[in-house]
């Protein structure tokens, strides 16, 4: 039915908004990544690009995507143009991708940037052979948060991945500094204990771009039995499938854990309630003959009850609603101001 | 909708209704005004007399579970909280039906087959005179838009015998307070009705005409009702605005007929409307879909289609409402 009684809203003085930063926790097991489903939550794809993993079988309606890994080099790498090169068109068109959407083209040439393992795109500590992580946005929702990304691999042999381990983070990474601001987005490094540059994260984007450094004293980084082979890191950027090495990275991912940020933008609107105003009811149950339930005699202070707050166009249309979680008591004796915060 | 947790401190649980989020994708989301609303709260709970005191009279109330903000806004605010200039207000209008047999140009709900609903005969042939046989009077129903009557008499006022009836009473607990509608909201079910018609000016409902006898007078014409733009929260419906009168039934103990026997509230009345509706034309689909069809419904072996629907009605300036269920019927055979 329609209100009877409405009160303006002045759109300076009873409206403002805000922004508030909201993080959650999100912790990735390496057991999911690989081992718990037997790689039934591993989704590999004709095109051999890239494989997405998800936290469920993903045939499962209640699985969820996770992540995406690929790999890919320069075509300026010292891998590029192996002789023994699998997919490598495929991997290069990935790291340039991954490159002109996160740092663009440059020079009197307009070749894409390459990433590099410090803040300064100066050229200097390329990253020219990378594995690369892309979070769903399920979980990164706006960002990952500056300062929060920590990666744990193993560096161990192919047989016990994780008798070595080595943990990445960005710890030096702040909302206020140590990240470089790019066309993708800010992003900052990824150093491990000794403080050595691994990679990087770019934390709008929700990608990590990992070089190979970890395992540079690992010569099996990638082994199989059927046929047998042991490959570096680089034997398995060049030689194996992109699938076949990022199963390799999956085989060494420990842990994943970082917080996510969602910006919530809220407009908050001050219901002022004058203590002449709504002190009476069009309840049903508010009469009683008509007399008014909550007065003996015309002198006592009328009372009304409220629990629902109604926001409403110049055209009279509920837009928005507000419930107070028990009722308020409300007479002439008392001005309330309610506070009702939209969050967009 | 779940309950709120009222354990703790009081929250505020607020959402953006379906119109709202519409108008966010259209880019016409403003909002200027707020309005407040109590549906959950029953004020019967309020104990005046409670053995503790005063202070407990309440307690009650305030324990009242409140369910979770609703996106749609069909349960937004059914009964807002109101605004009156004067805190003495111990009185209140309401608003019902007269269906007092001592006026003739009002229309009365049948007793059988079921009581408390009125009929409305659609426009088809025969449909009339079969209904005035089967319910034995022609003011037993409303015929599609007739503009001479019989037409639904509703009135507002305070319905107590605590106060009497008369002129002076009406000024000083009505007309004082401001609580004398001027005109009434109408929201009909759009898939079944065309629109409403209301009085037209100069119509009169008193008990004054007719000297001592005290004898109602009921005078109207009717005439479609402009539709207005409101709040509408139930799908389907859409509303009208029709025109209130005085409601000059008065008490009077030099008259024969007792103004309660004209009058269906118990004291001062303050406005009366009459009310009738237009059917829309070819609902045969509309029967199969929404209500019944070949019924025997008055177990006379003549078969009638009818749909079941619900008129609200509300008093533009108290708020008072009223609901009033109504059966479209049309004759089919028999």
């Amino acid at each position: 039915m329609a209100v009877i009684n409405y009160e303006p809203l002045n759109s300076s003085t009873d409206v403002t908004t805000t922004k508030t930063l909201l993080y959650e926790a999100i912790p990735l097991t390496g057991t999911i990544v690989s081992g718990t489903y037997s790689d039934e939550n591993i989704k590999n794809f004709t095109h051999g690009m890239f494989q997405a993993v998800y936290d469920y079988p993903y045939l499962s309606s209640s699985a969820n995507h996770i992540f995406d890994l690929s790999v890919g080099y320069s075509s300026n790498s010292t891998i590029s143009g192996s002789v023994s090169a699998v997919q490598e068109s495929k991997k290069i068109n990935m790291y340039n991708q991954f490159a002109q959407v996160l740092l663009g083209y440059t020079g009197s040439d307009n070749i894409v940037r390459e990433f590099e393992s410090d803040l300064s795109l100066d050229g200097v500590g390329k990253i020219q052979d990378s594995f690369f992580i892309n979070f769903s946005r399920l979980i990164t929702k706006d960002q990952i948060k500056k300062g929060s990304f920590s990666l744990t691999v193993g560096t161990g042999s192919w047989a016990n991945p994780f008798g070595f381990t080595e943990t990445l983070t960005d710890a030096s990474a702040s909302a206020t500094g140590k990240t470089t601001n790019t066309i993708g987005g800010d992003y900052g490094v990824l150093y491990n204990a000794g403080n050595t540059a691994r990679g990087v994260v770019f934390y709008q984007a929700g990608i990590a771009i990992l070089a190979t450094g970890s395992w540079d004293s690992v010569t099996d980084f990638n082994s199989g039995s059927s046929p047998v082979y042991s490959y570096t890191t680089a034997q398995s950027l060049a030689s194996a499938s992109i699938s076949g090495s990022c199963d390799a990275l999956r085989h060494r991912i420990k842990n994943i854990s970082f917080n996510n940020t969602t910006e919530i933008n809220s407009t908050i609107y001050f219901c002022r309630v004058p203590h002449n105003k709504y002190n009476y009811s069009a309840n049903p149950t508010y009469l009683s003959s008509s007399q008014i339930r909550v007065k003996s005699i015309a002198s006592d202070t009328p009372i009304s009850y409220i629990t629902t707050i109604g926001l409403y166009s110049p055209n009279n249309e509920l837009l928005a609603m507000a419930k107070l979680s028990e009722p308020l008591k409300k007479d002439p004796t008392n001005e309330i101001t309610l506070r009702v915060r939209l969050d967009y | 909708m779940a309950f709120l947790d009222n354990s703790g401190d009081i929250i505020l649980d607020a959402v953006l209704t379906d119109v709202g989020r519409k108008k966010m994708a259209d880019g016409t989301f403003k909002i200027t005004k707020f309005a407040l609303g109590d549906d959950e709260i029953d004020y019967s709970l309020y104990n005046k007399n409670h053995a503790s005191g005063s202070a407990y009279a309440d307690l009650d109330i305030l324990q009242t579970p409140v369910m979770e903000a609703f996106t749609q806004t069909n349960a937004g605010i059914n009964y807002g909280l109101l605004s009156l200039g004067s805190t003495d207000v111990l009185y209140l209008p309401v608003l019902k039906v007269n269906e007092k047999t001592t006026i003739s140009s009002n229309v009365k709900s049948p007793s059988t087959p079921t009581s408390g609903i009125f009929y409305l005969a659609d426009t088809s042939t025969n449909t009339v005179s079969k209904l005035t046989t089967a319910l034995g009077a022609s003011d037993k129903f409303l015929t599609s838009n007739s503009t001479s009557g019989p037409a639904i008499l509703l009135e507002s006022g305070i319905d107590t015998s605590n106060i009497a009836g008369d002129t002076a009473n009406k000024l000083t607990y009505l007309v004082s307070n401001n609580l004398v509608d001027k005109s009434f909201y109408v929201y009909y079910d759009n898939r079944f009705l065309t629109t409403v018609l209301g009085p037209t000016a100069g119509s009169k409902f008193n008990n004054t005409s007719l000297g001592l006898s005290g004898a109602p007078t009921l005078d109207y014409a009717l005439a479609i009702a402009p539709p207005v733009t409101t709040d509408l929260q139930i799908s389907n419906f859409s509303s009208a605005r029709i025109a209130a009168a005085s409601d000059n039934v008065v008490e009077n103990g030099n008259y024969s007929t007792p103004d309660t026997s004209v009058s269906a509230v118990a004291g001062p009345r303050g406005a009366f409307t009459v009310l009738n509706f237009i059917v829309k034309p070819n609902l045969n689909t509309a029967y199969t879909l929404y209500g019944s069809v070949s019924q025997d419904v008055f177990s006379d072996s003549v078969l009638y289609s009818y749909i079941d629907t619900t008129i609200f009605v509300q008093g533009t300036k108290t708020g008072t409402q009223v609901q009033i269920p109504l059966r479209i019927i049309k004759y089919i055979s028999g």
